[in-house]
């Protein structure tokens, strides 16, 4: 067993190794005639433009059906979601120059900076403008200058995404690496690694450590990204992962102790014992920088500092205006325990019928006035008729990454002692159960042989 | 074999325990945010300067950094002489080590 999983580890790693070495066939072409966009690479890939239009890195917004209180037919995701890890959407927080503060200074501001756009073609646009508007090598080149990829204005005022699209950076293409995906994906949420604690960095993620980057586990075919079932991922590119699959089967250690568990546990329990980032913010309050700015006020931890909470998941989702989380119970008969980070958030919920409201951050990153932003964002979605009164949201995240050396993962005094890690009474387990499930004889004599085998 | 590396380990901690007790006698750790006047990435490319100027107090303060992730950063520009950035460093003598490293950003 640890032979073939050392094999597959082998295979994902020289499969890295080959891409880098390997150079791109087109890349003669493409240093004789220079890159114009897309259409260059069309030349050899025809329709990957055309394809790339239709999937969630484009449209930020996909048909989403494992969340409560959504209508199936429309389309949701960072496009014109709501929720307090950042309180607004593409559509409200729409990429601008926010107003001169109190030192007559202004920047950018926009949730669509994360769309490999131009601006001018945005977040779901279509057509053969938007085709050429990709920017392919942001996640395909290994040279890429990210200097030239910054909001601006152009000749006619508009505000646009300006691109990388020398020769130099068209001429170095490949599989992406960890470092294109987390242009956009480490600083997702508010600053470096404030939603998830999400660092790919070697001692972050045991996988990284072997080699193996985002793309051999996300397996993306056809611009189709694999991903999983975070309670606050709803947008999908219809394609399900999770740690069992092409790497794992769902029984994969040699000791069948561990293996009975994986029924009724999931794998990232025992193997992702921390999580990290934001634990809470408030937007209706925003601290003033020395910079003269505002922002909101957040409260963090380290990547890998924050117990998880366990709960039980069946892979759909409540979703009130005061909860995003899990579904699921010990005795559905499709409930697993999975970790998840809790977050908080304050912002205002609209007291006429008990929404969260969303906030344009023009405004109060400007002066801090958070109403301000209320008011600009109730305008740009045309609601008249609203009361902000300030309230609390709670919102789980899964914790997906950060798996940790196999010496480190739970193992079985970790949750069957009574301070263990799992509050069983509020997992559903009944007091005699209870009893059972924190007495020592469940382990005592395992724990004693492998403490004897190691000293 | 179990015991020999067993007692090397002992061994290891110890060095390093008492190592860490010597540097955190005299390094001293610090927090500041300011905008970047100045990037250089070292010849052999394994370490690079930075010149912050402290948003509160105003002073240029130069800082060492060495973690291969932010070293990238420099290369490929994402973090750019004139962006503000969050740093925590060691403050040893004149040696300043940056343990953290982060372009500000709001949400
Ligand atoms: C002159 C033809 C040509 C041009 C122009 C060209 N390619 Fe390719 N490319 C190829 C060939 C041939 C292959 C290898 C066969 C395949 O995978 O389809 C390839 C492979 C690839 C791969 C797979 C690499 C891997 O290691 O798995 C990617 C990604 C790619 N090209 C992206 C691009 C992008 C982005 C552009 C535009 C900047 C582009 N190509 C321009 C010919 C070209
Ligand atoms: C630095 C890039 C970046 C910026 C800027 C950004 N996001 Fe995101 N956002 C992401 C990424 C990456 C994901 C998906 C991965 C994840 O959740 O970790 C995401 C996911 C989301 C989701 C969940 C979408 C879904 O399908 O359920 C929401 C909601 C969201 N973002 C809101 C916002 C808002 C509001 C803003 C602006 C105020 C914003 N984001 C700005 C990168 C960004
Ligand atoms: C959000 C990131 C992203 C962007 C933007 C992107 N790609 Fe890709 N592309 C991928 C990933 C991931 C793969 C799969 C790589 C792998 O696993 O080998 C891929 C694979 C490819 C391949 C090889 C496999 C195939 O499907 O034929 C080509 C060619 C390609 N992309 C071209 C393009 C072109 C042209 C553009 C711009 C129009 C583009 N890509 C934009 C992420 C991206
Ligand atoms: C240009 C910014 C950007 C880049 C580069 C990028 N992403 Fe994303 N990614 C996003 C945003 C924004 C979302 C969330 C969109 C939403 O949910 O509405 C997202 C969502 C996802 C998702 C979940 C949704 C889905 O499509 O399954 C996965 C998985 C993902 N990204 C993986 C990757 C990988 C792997 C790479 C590198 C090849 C990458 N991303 C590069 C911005 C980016
Ligand atoms: C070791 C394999 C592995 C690597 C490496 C990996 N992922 Fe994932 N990722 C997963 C799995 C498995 C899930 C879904 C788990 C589930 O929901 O059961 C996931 C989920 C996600 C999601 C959905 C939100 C969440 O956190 O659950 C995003 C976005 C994502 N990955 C992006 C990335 C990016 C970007 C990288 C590289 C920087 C990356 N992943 C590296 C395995 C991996
Ligand atoms: C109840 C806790 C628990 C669960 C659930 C669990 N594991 Fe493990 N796993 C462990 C521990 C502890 C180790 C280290 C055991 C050892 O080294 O003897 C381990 C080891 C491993 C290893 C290394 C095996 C080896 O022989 O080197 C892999 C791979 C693995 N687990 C994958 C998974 C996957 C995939 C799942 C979900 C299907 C899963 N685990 C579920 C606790 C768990
Ligand atoms: C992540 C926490 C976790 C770890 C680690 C863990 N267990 Fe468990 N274990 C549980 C839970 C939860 C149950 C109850 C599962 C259910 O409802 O069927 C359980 C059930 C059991 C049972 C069945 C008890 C009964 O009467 O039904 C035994 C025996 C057991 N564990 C032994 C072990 C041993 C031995 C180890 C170490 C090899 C271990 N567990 C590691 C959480 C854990």
């Amino acid at each position: 067993m640890t032979g073939r999983i050392a094999a597959i580890m082998l295979g994902c790693a020289l499969l890295a190794a080959t891409a880098i070495a390997k150079e791109h066939p087109g890349k003669e072409q493409i240093l004789k005639d220079g890159y114009q966009g897309p259409k260059t690479c069309e030349a050899c890939h025809p329709g990957k433009a055309r394809e790339f239009l239709g999937t969630v890195h484009w449209k930020h917004a996909s048909k989403v059906d494992h969340v409560d209180n959504l209508n199936p037919d429309e389309e949701h995701g960072m496009k014109n979601r709501i929720y307090t890890m950042c309180n607004g959407n593409d559509i409200v927080n729409n990429l601008k120059e926010v107003p001169p503060n109190a030192l007559g200074k202004t920047k950018f501001t926009g949730c669509n900076t994360c769309h490999p756009g131009d601006h001018a073609s945005d977040v779901g646009s279509t057509g053969p403008q938007a085709e050429q508007a990709i920017d392919c090598l942001i996640c395909h080149s290994s040279k890429y200058d990210f200097s030239k990829r910054k909001p601006a204005k152009d000749k006619n005022g508009n505000v646009v995404m300006t691109q990388d699209r020398s020769t130099e950076a068209a001429a170095n293409i490949g599989r992406p690496s960890i470092k294109n995906c987390m242009a956009c994906h480490e600083a997702a949420g508010g600053g470096a690694m404030i939603k998830r604690g999400f660092s790919m960095a070697k001692d972050a993620e045991v996988h990284v450590t072997k080699g193996i980057i985002c793309v051999d586990c996300h397996q993306v075919k056809n611009h189709k990204f694999p991903t999983g079932r975070d309670p606050n991922n709803w947008a999908h590119d219809g394609i399900y992962m999770t740690c069992v699959g092409e790497c794992h089967t769902s029984k994969p250690h040699t000791d069948a102790d561990y293996n009975k568990h994986t029924e009724k546990i999931a794998c990232q329990t025992c193997h992702i014992p921390k999580t990290g980032g934001a634990f809470s913010k408030d937007f209706t309050k925003w601290e003033k920088q020395a910079n003269g700015f505002y922002e909101p006020s957040t409260l963090k931890r380290e990547v890998n500092e924050t117990a998880p909470v366990y709960a039980w998941y069946n892979l759909t989702v409540s979703n009130t205006p005061t909860f995003i989380g899990p579904k699921g119970s010990r005795t559905d008969g499709k409930s697993k325990i999975y970790p998840f980070k809790i977050f908080q958030g304050k912002a205002y919920f609209n007291k006429k019928n008990g929404q969260l409201l969303s906030m344009d951050f023009a405004p109060p990153i400007s002066n801090g006035d958070s109403l301000a932003g209320v008011a600009s964002a109730a305008k740009i979605l045309g609601i008249k008729d609203y009361e902000p009164v300030p309230g609390w949201q709670t919102i789980y995240f899964g914790s997906n990454h950060q798996v940790t050396p196999k010496n480190k993962a739970l193992t079985c005094a970790n949750c069957h002692a009574i301070n263990g890690v799992l509050n069983f009474k509020e997992l559903g387990y009944a007091s005699k159960e209870i009893e059972k499930l924190t007495n020592p004889e469940l382990y005592f004599e395992k724990l004693l042989k492998l403490q004897q085998e190691n000293e | 074999m179990k015991k020999i590396s067993s007692v090397i380990i002992v061994f290891a901690i110890i060095l390093v325990a008492s190592f860490t007790v010597i540097r955190t006698a005299s390094a001293e750790e610090v927090k500041i945010t300011g905008v970047i006047s100045k990037i250089e990435i070292a010849a052999d490319q394994k370490s690079a300067i930075a010149v912050i100027k402290d948003n509160k107090s105003s002073e240029s303060i130069t800082i060492t950094i060495t973690d291969e992730a932010t070293l990238d950063k420099f290369k490929d520009k994402r973090i750019l002489e004139g962006d503000e950035i969050r740093t925590k460093f060691e403050k040893d003598g004149d040696k300043n080590t940056s343990k953290m490293f982060k372009k500000t950003a709001g949400c």
